[in-house]
């Protein structure tokens, strides 16, 4: 609840600053530049600490007798105003000791001149000040809700720098750039305000007036420069600047404007005839105009402008993730109760999401008040007119996983008035059971009374657009409304090219190892799935990856005759390049923190394991359970298998054939140490799962039936706390 | 009779010479010291520009500019009005504008022959978003004048003089 709040208030105040502060930002980050600019045109010099105004004042004054002003600058250098320098050069930089002259003073560059007056005021004079103040202030709410955030997401303060789950780029490096970032942001934000606030005056910043009695002015004894105790106590590099008196007149004096004063001094006697410290109020803006521009130190201004690139990013990666969770969410416009077309979605992966949401989109531009949810959130719809149903199938015709209750839910809630129901089912052919589970669906929802049939069940073959497009037409000619078929598919956009360095596809084997190598900079880990397009067309095929060695995939691969994935990497050659595409499926990585890690299997599954035990530390016991055909289909894998064990990797090794004499299944041998699973479950340890469903269920049954008697926990406990994780097909 | 040919040639020589000294300081110029002291207003760096103006008000001659760019020169209207007909290089005699409670000391190189002869010098001064002075000061230019000290109206509190 908290957490929406401060996410919803963090991302309207980006939404409601963001073009104000680019603008700032990008100005930002070349005025950063100014300071490391100007100090390369000023002559490089010794430090002033050590350099009284008594030692040097004199000089100045002997050497250029018109000297009217000294200042020195942020840069520490002296600059110096008279009418005694060569070419009748008005200032000039000269050197504290000797007053030697050093080459006419610069003017501000007018290409930063020009991108200051931008940065503060947008051209637009006090209008645009107005706006860049507000900007300022934003990005500061912006800060704070950011810290909020955090401290939110890493639930505590005291977790602050803990590791952050790398869930994609824009949102890691969100998060983790800003844990950095935060604090020159903050003060770059606060001091801007600040500046803008005492801009329009609303923190007065009073001028020190130093009053001095004309009257009161002694003219004698005269004292030389020199000598004057005031002059003495002062070092160069409290000085701002100094005013020389206008004329020899005694009732002009010296005017020295320190870090943290205002003095005026007599110039017969060197008496103080005035003296003013700065109120707070300059102190503080002086603080926030040095923190803001990073003029007095190179190496501040240099954070100031890496925090100021990373505000851009922070924009650019804000507003990405914002996209993906508004896109990912199917935002609802309307509720439930109140819409008359009701979209139900069975999906896995989320293909047939982007379906489900073209039709959605396109009902509600026409003004219908139509409502998206999945099979799993099945309810009662008292407005509903339409329910349309969108469903892939999963494994061997089972519902997908986020429809598994649908049946249970349709007989809780009847519906109390007609509703029309149209199905269509998503799926490929070159899988056993097309679209069963569809069909299925169609089936119950047939049989409930309140249910009557708009047109009979559609089917849709590899993401066909044809076919998808004729079930489109079909609808809309019977429920009078136009939908087109040409729905925008968000097509993956990820694609790269992998290199084929090995295949032993040639050994007249059913199964074979095949082995890719990536580009250096993929980030790819075992159990990520592997997306290949064997007809070069919308149809994708997936595979789970096995890293063995650097940047080198591997895939553990079935040859099916009429398989169009398997046929396809059947014929790879070592040397080609193929397009693919990387799909990050982080519940099933090797667990980071667990000991110990028992890997069941069966087939093929066998391939993300061969990578997660290549690449297991020592500390971690690796089990391996798995299960084969016969004794000759595991021997593509025994090479491997007994690096691993002389490599120490692989603690133990277990496999069950199921065509030899002794007919096993993976199941039996879980069943016969079922104690040691016990035990694994019951310490932290973690238990994986990678074949075919069948062999998920025996497992899983297996599973239960340890936790329900040697641990009196529910299997689903262990689920719930990712330790038993499955990836099987 | 030689004698008095040298005195005579001599005596025409001293006076030509004087005639020539003569002219040299009416057509000569003089440059004066000028401080321009400020109020303590808020706000931005005040331009300022001074001129010479003549009886009518017309303006004659820019003498200063306090104030690098030229954005802000329309600013100061009516000299900005006068300038833009008839140009003249002010890069030798701009300098930078001055913020509220500093002072500012420029060098004023004025023509011997334009003082003391209905001449006015004129301080002219803007700030952004905030009033602009025609005369902030302006003074008679006269030996008088240019060795007191003028109180200024608008941003600038004195303007003082002295002999470079």
């Amino acid at each position: 609840m908290n957490l929406s709040i401060w996410r919803y208030s963090h991302l309207t105040l980006a939404i409601s600053s963001f073009l104000f502060l680019i603008l700032a930002t990008i100005t930002g980050i070349i005025l950063a530049f100014e300071p490391v600019v100007e100090k390369s045109k000023r002559p490089n010099l010794e430090s002033l600490d050590q350099i009284s105004l008594a030692q040097s004042l004199p000089i100045w004054k002997k050497k250029y007798p018109s000297i009217s002003e000294i200042e020195i600058d942020n840069f520490k250098t002296l600059i110096a105003k008279s009418s005694d320098f060569p070419k009748e050069i008005p200032s000039a930089y000269i050197h504290p000791k000797t007053g030697e002259f050093l080459g006419e003073s610069q003017v501000q560059n007018p290409f930063f001149e020009w991108m200051t007056a931008l940065h503060r005021s947008l051209f637009l004079h006090e209008l645009g000040r107005f706006f860049v103040g507000i900007t300022a202030f934003l990005l500061w709410l912006i800060t704070i809700s950011g810290t909020l955030l955090l401290i939110q997401r890493q639930s505590g303060i005291r977790n602050f720098f803990k590791k952050i789950p790398k869930e994609n780029f824009a949102q890691y490096y969100h998060v983790v750039l800003s844990r950095w970032m935060l604090i020159p942001i903050f003060i770059i934000a606060l001091t801007g305000s600040y500046l803008s606030l005492v801009r329009f005056e609303i923190f007065a910043s009073p001028k020190v007036n130093l009053e001095v009695d004309l009257d009161k002015i002694n003219a004698s004894p005269q004292i030389a420069f020199h000598d004057f105790k005031v002059f003495q106590s002062i070092t160069l590099d409290e000085v701002k600047s100094i005013e020389f008196p206008f004329s020899e007149d005694p009732e002009d004096y010296f005017t020295l404007k320190l870090s943290d004063r205002e003095l005026a001094v007599n110039q017969i006697t060197g008496e103080i005839l005035s003296e003013q410290k700065y109120p707070f109020s300059q102190i503080m803006t002086t603080l926030s105009l040095e923190l803001h521009t990073g003029r007095t130190n190179l190496l501040w201004a240099l954070i100031l402008a890496i925090a100021s690139i990373n505000i851009l990013f922070f924009i650019y990666s804000g507003f990405v993730i914002t996209y993906k969770r508004v896109s990912k969410k199917t935002k609802n416009k309307f509720k439930a109760i109140e819409s008359q077309y009701i979209i139900l979605v069975g999906s896995e992966n989320g293909g047939t999401w982007d379906f489900a949401n073209g039709f959605h989109q396109q009902l509600l531009k026409q003004g219908k008040k139509s409502f998206i949810d999945s099979l799993n959130q099945y309810q009662n719809y008292p407005e509903a007119e339409h329910l349309i149903v969108f469903s892939s199938t999963y494994g061997i015709g089972e519902a997908p996983s986020n429809a598994n209750n649908f049946k249970k839910l349709l007989k809780e809630h009847p519906q109390n008035q007609h509703i029309n129901i149209s199905v269509i089912g998503f799926g490929s052919h070159s899988y056993p059971d097309f679209c069963k589970y569809a069909f299925e669906l169609h089936d119950w929802l047939s049989n409930e009374s309140w249910a009557k049939p708009l047109l009979d069940i559609h089917t849709v073959n590899d993401k066909s657009i044809e076919e998808y497009s004729r079930w489109t037409e079909a609808w809309s000619a019977q429920s009078g409304i136009a939908i087109s078929g040409k729905t925008q598919i968000s097509q993956p956009s990820k694609f790269q090219k992998i290199l084929v360095i090995s295949n032993t596809s040639g050994h007249h084997n059913d199964t074979f190892l095949i082995r890719f190598q990536a580009k250096k900079w993929v980030s790819i880990k075992s159990g990520d799935l592997l997306a290949i397009y064997p007809a070069n067309d919308h149809r994708e095929r997936l595979y789970s990856i096995g890293m063995v060695g650097k940047n080198n995939l591997q895939l553990s691969v079935r040859l099916h005759p009429q398989g169009l994935g398997s046929s396809y990497l059947h014929e790879l050659k070592t040397g080609e390049n193929i397009k693919v595409r990387i799909i990050n499926n982080s519940h099933f990585h090797f667990p980071k923190k667990a000991k110990e890690v028992v890997m069941i299997c069966n087939g093929t599954g066998i391939g993300p394991f061969l990578g997660m035990i290549s690449q297991c530390s020592k500390n971690v016991k690796c089990h391996l359970y798995a299960g084969f055909r016969d004794a000759n289909s595991m021997m593509l894998y025994k090479p491997q298998l007994d690096d691993f064990s002389k490599q120490n990797k692989l603690t133990s090794s277990t496999f069950a054939f199921s065509r030899e004499i002794e007919k096993q299944y993976v199941g039996n041998l879980v069943e016969k140490d079922a104690s040691k699973f016990a035990n694994i479950l019951k310490n932290g340890g973690v238990i994986m799962l990678c074949g075919s469903l069948a062999m998920q269920r025996d497992v899983m049954e297996v599973l239960k039936a340890i936790c329900e008697n040697e641990l009196r926990q529910p299997l689903s406990h262990y689920q719930a706390h990712a330790q038993i994780l499955s990836d099987c097909y | 009779m030689l004698k008095l040919t040298k005195s005579l040639i001599l005596i025409i020589l001293v006076l030509v010479g004087f005639s020539k000294t003569l002219q040299a300081q009416n057509t000569g110029t003089t440059k004066y010291k000028c401080m321009i002291q400020m109020t303590n207003y808020m706000g931005e760096g005040a331009y300022i520009v001074v001129s010479l103006v003549d009886a009518k008000g017309g303006y004659n001659k820019t003498l200063y500019v306090l104030g690098s760019d030229k954005k802000w020169y329309a600013d100061l209207k009516e000299w900005h009005k006068a300038f833009s007909k008839k140009p003249s290089n002010i890069s030798a005699i701009t300098g930078a504008s001055v913020t509220g409670g500093d002072r500012s000391v420029v060098v004023l190189e004025i023509e011997n022959a334009k003082i003391n002869s209905n001449y006015k010098i004129r301080f002219e001064s803007a700030v952004e978003d905030k009033p602009y002075n025609v005369k902030d000061l302006e003074i008679p230019l006269t030996t008088e004048s240019l060795s007191a000290k003028n109180e200024g109206t608008g941003y600038i509190r004195y303007v003082r003089f002295s002999p470079n």
